[in-house]
């Protein structure tokens, strides 16, 4: 973990330097909750325990056009329906929700890990149900989607990333951060169900540091930025966040530096991130970064890099599978400005109190990385 | 001299005691001799053969769980889904009262009733070696957290 510190403290040092922050303009509400049936008046709680800020709804300058909204979906984690029918309904009740919303959304934002092996039986499965949004849909690549026949299935059914479009006078790009992990199958002639299996193995160490932009992408991503103003609202859809959260469940990207440089003379960025399955908001530099919800279930924060500008979500009922997931809608307005909502299928998104708080076990939890994959006999 | 010899007597019947305590003792506690490098390394490896055993489980390996003839899970979830690293297990937080049971629970009660609800699982002896191995996992995953028993 000593590396790790230190990674840790050099992003501090490089991502938030003192007279570097997003535009000054871009306030964050002090707005307490997302849901219209909710109360008012936990500002004065959330201020007791410290936290600041109380980050339920963005609330970003952004110089969009016109008003619209889009919505997000992510990490579904279908297994085939014959395994579990668990998450095809969770995924299927975003499904509808965001085809009911109205006015309708101009578009879908699929965020990656739709299957769970990347089975062509659960990629298939996934685009039926997706089949149901009829407005236009977007998607970038999970882990889970790509390692068992490295994106062959993926993308003769969603098409190639990174890419790029105008909408009302934002620009919105989709990165591929799961494609370009360094060779961990072939010395040891792993089949691609292990190579799979490794890789969905989240605090697996076989796999290694497999969430990366890569060099070719960041030649792409600056050679897309370079003809816009600096001032243009962007919006960079991601798999994994664009910092360093937790490099051991590659809760990061290991080139968020190059990124960084990248986009520094950037005024207006949001990252929005899927793999993390938590409540995450983050400034680096003058980017801003949101992490949504997953419908299939909630990864705990980690043990360290929870972003000190992170609200924690409420811990979630491990008896209801309907807990701590869902997904998201993000209302671009004539204001103009974004607002983001988590749509959350319970009543609190955040908690108000250190003992309901998903990080409530950090106090007191120092944890180690798993060793079976690395003893022999190899697993 | 017969009280001297009832005196002696005494004193044998005491050594002849005092004998048999110490030789039982002996054969009670092995350890008497100085530890070698290789009895310590031995003992290490009985635990982290468990270790790796729970962990294995922990993971969902399926061939593990068949040598176990146990049944950790039926909806293809494994238990490091929801806890990476054992992440927001806490054994050093057991026993303690478990909002899920709604009783006073042991870290192995919790450990069934994951099986038993999210994964959909078989419950598993509560001292068998699966059992075993997967507090040996949890315990060995979170050392260095402090004990604090009865914490919700
Ligand atoms: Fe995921
Ligand atoms: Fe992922």
């Amino acid at each position: 973990m000593i590396d790790l510190e230190r990674e840790r403290r050099e992003t501090q040092r490089e991502l938030n330097k003192p007279d570097e922050r997003p535009d000054p303009s871009l306030k964050i509400t002090r707005r307490t909750f997302l849901h219209r049936s909710l109360v008012a008046g936990a500002v004065t709680g959330a201020a007791t325990y410290g936290w600041f800020p109380l980050i339920n709804t963005l609330n970003l300058a952004f110089g969009a056009q016109a008003p619209f909204s889009f919505a997000w979906i992510s990490d579904t984690h279908l297994y085939p329906k014959t395994v579990n029918t668990r998450f095809v309904e969770k995924a299927t009740r975003a499904v509808k929700e965001v085809q009911a919303m109205k006015p309708a959304a101009d578009f879908l934002m699929f965020g990656g890990d739709l299957a769970q092996l990347a089975d062509p039986v659960e990629l298939r499965l996934g685009n039926d149900i997706l089949k149901e949004i009829t407005i236009k849909k977007h998607f970038i690549p999970g882990e889970h989607d790509w390692y068992l026949d490295m994106g062959k299935t993926w993308v003769s059914l969603f098409g190639n990333s990174p890419w790029t479009f105008e909408h009302k006078g934002v620009q919105f790009i989709g990165l591929d951060t799961v494609s370009r992990a360094p060779d961990y199958w072939s010395a040891t002639k792993m089949s691609p169900k292990e190579r799979m299996g490794h890789m969905a193995t989240l605090d697996g160490s076989v796999a290694g540091p497999w969430a990366g932009v890569g060099s070719d992408q960041l030649q792409w991503l600056s050679k897309t930025l370079s003809p816009l103003s600096k001032d243009k609202p962007i919006v960079i859809f991601s798999h994994n966040p664009l910092y360093e959260y937790y490099p051991p469940w590659n809760f990061w990207v290991r080139d968020w530096r190059q990124v960084h440089e990248i986009l520094k003379p950037y005024a207006n960025v949001t990252n929005i991130h899927g793999h993390t399955h938590q409540v995450l908001y983050n400034e680096i530099g003058t980017m801003r970064s949101i992490g949504m919800l997953a419908t299939s279930w909630p990864w705990p924060y980690a043990p360290q890099g929870v972003p000190q500008l992170t609200k924690p979500m409420i811990r979630a009922n491990p008896g209801d599978y309907f807990d701590g997931v869902g997904w998201a809608k993000l209302n671009v307005t004539a204001a103009p400005k974004v607002e983001h909502e988590y749509m959350m299928w319970r009543k609190d998104v955040y908690a108000e109190a250190q003992v309901d708080s998903g990080t409530g076990d950090n106090d007191n939890q120092i944890l180690r990385p798993r060793v079976a994959d690395q003893m022999w006999p190899y697993k | 001299m017969r009280k001297i010899l009832r005196w002696r007597g005494g004193l044998l019947l005491l050594a002849a005691f005092l004998f048999v305590f110490a030789s039982r003792m002996d054969h009670v506690q092995a350890h008497k001799e100085k530890h070698t490098p290789e009895q310590l390394k031995a003992f290490q490896d009985v635990f982290m053969e468990q270790v790796r055993i729970g962990d294995l489980l922990f993971h969902g390996d399926g061939d593990t769980e068949k040598k176990f003839d146990v049944n950790l899970s039926k909806t293809g979830m494994a238990c490091a889904m929801c806890h990476p690293f054992a992440s927001d297990t806490h054994p050093h937080e057991f026993p303690k009262f478990q909002e899920q049971i709604q009783e006073f629970a042991t870290l192995r009660d919790m450990i069934n009733w994951c099986i038993e609800n999210p994964n959909e699982g078989e419950r598993i002896d509560v001292n068998g070696p699966a059992m075993k191995a997967l507090e040996a996992y949890h315990y060995w995953s979170n050392k260095g957290s402090v004990l604090d028993p009865g914490k919700h």
